[in-house]
């Protein structure tokens, strides 16, 4: 503790040196539902501090008491998102981003940064299918179950169709129970905004309780706006789509970039993990958790947290702002959620049921870095109920390595949780530690 | 040796190099107060990615043109003499450390990486740019620096 207060000295006495703006500040004060807002701090250099890659080298990660992990796949390209089918059979999604146009230096840079941030392994653009035939949580049996896909992200089964969001489609797939690959071109249900920016290209997709409708998480085009206005038509929102005839309509707007679109089970109503908006400070502004509500308005990008206003969006809309809400359940700044799924299984320890498991990517615009972990966040009556508990860790080492980063995460058929691992090319399983 | 004019340190072929780059930050630095005045205008994005990709360029050829003019200042002790050099270099050295922070402001995302400070700091680089020129002439068209003057070597 004693170190660490000197290192927080340390790094706040080189920012001011240097003019970067204020050091982080504690991420306990900017989680739950009030989230400290500290002022906006434009940077004249915002920090780029990513983690460096080390890989897992037959490590694993740490996991809370009363938990035990193990490598359910390895040496995969770049797993992003997870799906398990009815019959325990574990799909994972192989995917990266389509390429940027370039349209300013700074956008040189960013690349270059992002490419740092990521394994070296050129991302796969396909769905594998897993299958554990002899039960020891590792899996025996490896397919490929989609091939050729563009920057797929999310997956569902309604009935005998399989739903796979490229970043510009949703198309469907027929699929039987057991089956472990499908040669089926698909059918495309209707098309999502794709290129040629497509700054945040996950879509993500799930589909209602009753199966008729799906709905899409449609990030934006940009950081705030900073592509232009028009780049933003039909994008920072949740799309409801018709699963019959592949209309659809904005469900929800002003989420920046929403992931990981789960209902949960009490309720069955919509919740996702918002990616909030960069460069206004270390602590500025924090990712969240939110029920998602019909014709909700979220803010992005004209305010943030309800009626925060973005002083970089220009020209405003007041009318818009009026409207905007303040979402659920902060996680902090930075800490890039992609992964959320509500535990209703059995296995895990009885402190583990009912509330929800986030996997957070981790920061790299923060002097000090944030999330790269999973918590698990407790629910009574289908509403958070107390703070966010680390439950699996050890991506990071020294502080500013990196072995793995968690992203999407799935519960498999005997209640152990999954977590894909993009920069480990990994899925990681936890179960309990005494069956 | 008994030379008539002023020399110039750092040439190419004869040519002093300060001379032959000064104009590219210069039109560069002109252009990005335009296209910034533009985007402050309309908030169309494309005039501000223009002003990044004109200050970049800008800086670039700086980094070369202001230290060759910079050595042609200390190589000459004439040319310390004269006040209008010493406008010239100071001005200049000014502009383009304002011009880098214009760069990083220029990198924000958005509205506020024109409004208000880009701005400022673009117009400020075109004022000072003014008097560096006005002085710059002087120093060749008025003291023949740099000039070879007839039977000068």
């Amino acid at each position: 503790m004693k170190f660490a207060r000197v290192e927080v000295a340390a790094i706040a006495a080189a920012y001011a040196l240097v003019g970067c703006g204020p050091a982080p500040g504690d991420p306990n004060r900017q989680v739950g539902p009030n989230p400290y807002l500290p002022p906006i701090h434009q940077y004249l250099l915002p920090p780029m501090h990513v983690a460096k890659v080390v890989g897992w080298n037959g490590a694993t990660p740490t996991v809370a008491a009363g938990l035990k992990v193990q490598a359910f796949a390895t040496g995969l390209a770049n797993p992003r998102s997870l799906y398990v089918l009815p019959n325990g059979d574990v799909l994972v999604v192989e995917t990266g981003g389509p390429p940027g146009p370039v349209s300013r230096p700074k956008e040189l840079v960013m690349n270059w940064v992002e490419k740092m941030a990521h394994s070296r392994t050129k991302p796969g653009q396909r769905i594998l299918l897993f299958r554990d035939t002899s039960g020891s949580g590792v899996a025996d049996q490896k397919t490929v179950f989609i091939d050729h896909l563009n920057s797929p992200f999310g997956v569902v089964l309604v009935g005998n169709d399989l739903y796979v969001a490229n970043t510009d489609a949703v198309l469907r797939f027929p699929y039987t129970t057991g089956q472990t690959q499908i040669t089926d071109p698909g059918v495309k249900l209707c098309d999502l905004p794709g290129g040629p920016i497509d700054h945040h290209w996950t879509k993500s997709l799930t589909a209602s309780p009753d199966g008729s409708e799906l709905y899409a998480g449609v990030g934006s085009n940009s950081n705030i706006t900073e592509n232009g206005i028009q780049a933003e038509l039909d994008r920072a929102s949740i799309w409801q789509i018709d699963r019959a005839t592949g209309a659809h309509r904005e469900y929800a707007t002003g989420l920046r970039n929403p992931n990981a679109l789960q209902f949960e089970p009490q309720t069955h109503k919509l919740w996702a993990v918002i990616n909030e908006r960069d460069e206004l400070g270390p602590d500025l502004v924090p990712d969240y958790l939110t029920s998602v509500q019909d014709g909700a308005f979220y803010g992005w990008p004209y305010s943030y947290y309800g009626q925060h206003l973005d002083p970089r969006v220009q020209p405003q809309r007041p009318d818009l702002v009026a409207k905007a809400i303040a979402p659920d359940y902060a996680l902090s700044s930075h800490v890039a959620p992609l992964g959320l799924v509500f535990y209703s299984g059995t296995n895990l320890p009885e402190h583990y049921r009912g509330g929800a498991f986030v996997g957070e990517h981790g920061s790299w615009n923060r002097a000090v870095l944030n999330g790269y972990k999973v918590v698990y966040i407790p629910f009574v009556d289908g509403r958070p109920s107390g703070p966010p508990q680390d439950v699996v860790t050890g991506f990071l080492i020294d502080g500013d390595k990196a072995r793995g980063r968690p992203v999407g995460l799935s519960v498999d058929g005997k209640g152990a949780l999954l977590i894909a691992d993009d920069t480990g090319n990994s899925v990681w399983r936890v179960s309990a530690a005494s069956p | 040796m008994a030379s008539a004019n002023p020399r110039s340190t750092v040439t190419l072929g004869g040519r002093p190099l300060h001379a032959m780059l000064v104009p590219i930050p210069i039109i560069c630095f002109v252009g990005t107060l335009i296209t910034d005045i533009v985007y402050w205008q309309t908030a169309a994005m494309l005039w501000a990615d223009m002003s990044d990709w004109l200050l970049l360029v800008g800086l670039i050829v700086s980094v070369v043109a202001v230290p060759a003019g910079l050595i042609d200042f200390l190589g000459d002790p004439r040319i310390r003499q004269l006040r209008a050099a010493w406008i010239h270099a100071i001005g200049n050295v000014t502009a383009l450390i304002l011009s880098i922070f214009n760069c990083l402001i220029h990198t924000r995302d958005a509205y506020t990486s024109v409004v208000p400070t880009g701005l400022i700091l673009s117009a400020l680089v075109v004022v000072i740019l003014l008097v560096t020129g006005w002085n710059g002439w002087a120093l060749v068209y008025r003291h023949g620096v740099g000039v070879r003057a007839a039977g000068q070597p």
